[in-house]
């Protein structure tokens, strides 16, 4: 585990976050605004990567703060952070944007730079926080880590909203070892980033008996 | 912990995949089972959305455009909120047991549709994106046909994958191993698209089982996957809807590959309700005749 200082900015479970849901759940209808302040350019900057497309992305984002207005219950923060939570939501709706929308013919083209992209993404442009800062640069140093098929896998499935059986397809792996890679870089990902990647622990990533399969 | 590791490994996995919403259909079924009644991998799925919410800081700063705001205010603005679950105080998540997930969703952090169901036959309702609704008049049809999104989720892949035939050998070029991932993923989106269908696994005379029906009220797909390539110069694979009666000609189709391959075969009048049974026959010819000629495989519609 790696002994990160935490910044004061945006730190996992952030008070103001839970403050902001509450007020959400009382009905509040401007702490949607204060959420979408807070969460927008992140969220959208991930279904931009997903989708490849800004009006689709900004549909997604639009649906991810509809839905956390109509039900705000929905987060449960005994599972972890509420602004992992949230994003776990707008990956999964851009995936299943980018599954509707998007034609096999320009999937299959994208595949090509989905897999090109095994080095992450370098931001272009620097962000004035310090802690996003230091955690993108943190997040790339983790990747640089993982072994090559690991990344692939993982990548694919992030940023490619692939399913594991088009990953094992398009890595010409056994679905088997796909799944096996996604674990086994996961655990090194939360290992390597401490936490970076929030506070949560008990399930299969942490703990002494992560084992690094599959590496290859 | 709720099992000993090396035994709950494969379940990690699918932790992970869930998370990423990786899974298939039938690894989702399996798991979506599974989350409510373990804690381990509650917190496997929120570890991994928080790895992978770290993941995202690393992308390239972009802000929506400003009218964005205005569009979710007002969306918001004419949308009232579900009313609380039972038992959890509107002011008090603490309220919610540590480990037991909320009623009426596999697991709190796993992200879902409004609805909360996942996968292409539940999407959510995207603005500007009208969300399958069966007509009026289908939802009238006998109850035993009616079949739910998550059975024919799991009928279909069940279907299919019963046959081995998706651990495709792929060659040695790029090229067809995404062709194969594109080929195998349009046969499950068009499987998997919303609606009622009946499901009939064929079989040749030898029991093997060769080809799945899958009829809708629309149009009626074959998955083939045992079928011998036909020449399309002049024969043709017939469907047939089979009665007390006569068996009815419902269309034909080539089969053009080995692979696990899904052909439409077009036709106007399905009879989703009316079969006790599919057939398939091979005709010479390129058009369907009154009566088959050479059934080679059929089965029945079980209820």
């Amino acid at each position: 585990m790696g002994a990160v200082t935490r910044p004061a900015r945006r730190p996992e479970g952030d008070p103001g976050d839970a403050d902001l849901v509450a007020r959400v759940r009382a009905g509040d209808r401007g702490a949607v605004d204060d959420l979408y302040d807070r969460f927008r350019r992140p969220a959208f900057a991930l279904a931009r990567r997903v989708l490849a497309d800004d009006t689709l992305a900004e549909d997604v984002v639009q649906d991810v703060f509809l839905s956390v207005w109509r039900d705000p219950h929905a987060y449960d923060r005994s599972r972890g952070s509420f602004s992992s939570w949230l994003m776990a939501m707008v990956h999964h709706k851009a995936v299943d944007a980018v599954r509707r929308e998007e034609s096999h013919r320009r999937r299959r083209a994208r595949a090509e730079d989905d897999l090109a992209l095994t080095a992450p993404t370098r931001a272009q442009d620097v962000e004035d926080e310090a802690w996003t800062r230091a955690v993108s640069e943190r997040v790339r140093t983790a990747l640089g880590t993982l072994p090559d098929a690991q990344r692939e896998a993982l990548t694919l499935a992030y940023y490619g909203g692939y399913t594991q059986r088009e990953v094992a397809a398009l890595t010409r792996a056994p679905l088997g070892t796909v799944k096996t890679r996604m674990l086994a870089g996961m655990r090194r990902l939360k290992e390597e980033l401490g936490t970076v990647a929030g506070g949560t622990s008990g399930g299969a990533l942490s703990g002494p008996a992560a084992v690094d399969g599959g590496a290859r | 912990m709720s099992a000993v590791p090396g035994s709950h490994e494969p379940f990690d996995e699918l932790a992970v995949g869930w998370a990423l919403h990786a899974l298939e259909p039938e690894d989702e079924a399996v798991f979506g089972a599974h989350l409510p009644q373990c804690p381990r991998c509650a917190h496997t799925v929120a570890e991994t959305s928080e790895v992978m919410s770290a993941l995202a800081s690393d992308l390239p700063p972009a802000e929506p455009s400003p009218d964005l705001r205005d569009r979710l205010r007002a969306a918001v603005e004419r949308t009232e909120q579900l009313p609380p679950p039972a038992g959890a105080g509107p002011q008090d998540p603490a309220a919610v047991p540590a480990d037991v997930p909320a009623p009426g969703g596999p697991a709190a952090p796993a992200p879902t549709g409004p609805s909360g169901g996942r996968r292409r036959t539940d999407r959510p309702a995207a603005p500007g994106v009208p969300v399958h609704r069966p007509p009026a008049e289908e939802a009238e049809r006998s109850a035993w046909r009616r079949v739910l999104p998550n059975a024919l989720v799991a009928a279909a892949v069940a279907a299919i994958l019963a046959l081995g035939s998706w651990s495709v050998v792929l060659g040695s070029a790029r090229d067809e191993a995404q062709s194969v991932a594109a080929e195998q993923a349009e046969v499950v989106d068009a499987l998997l698209q919303p609606g009622r269908v009946t499901i009939t696994p064929v079989s040749a005379t030898d029991g093997r089982s060769v080809a799945t029906v899958v009829a809708r009220g629309s149009q009626v797909q074959v998955v083939t996957h045992g079928l011998q390539v036909n020449d399309s110069s002049d024969s043709t694979y017939v469907v047939w809807g089979v009665q007390a009666s006569d068996p009815v000609a419902l269309g034909t189709f080539d089969v053009v590959s080995t692979r696990t391959d899904l052909r439409t075969v077009g036709s106007a009048s399905t009879g989703l309700d009316d079969y006790e049974g599919y057939a398939i026959s091979i005709e010479p010819g390129r058009q369907a005749p009154s009566e088959p000629t050479d059934v080679v495989a059929n089965g029945q519609v079980t209820s």
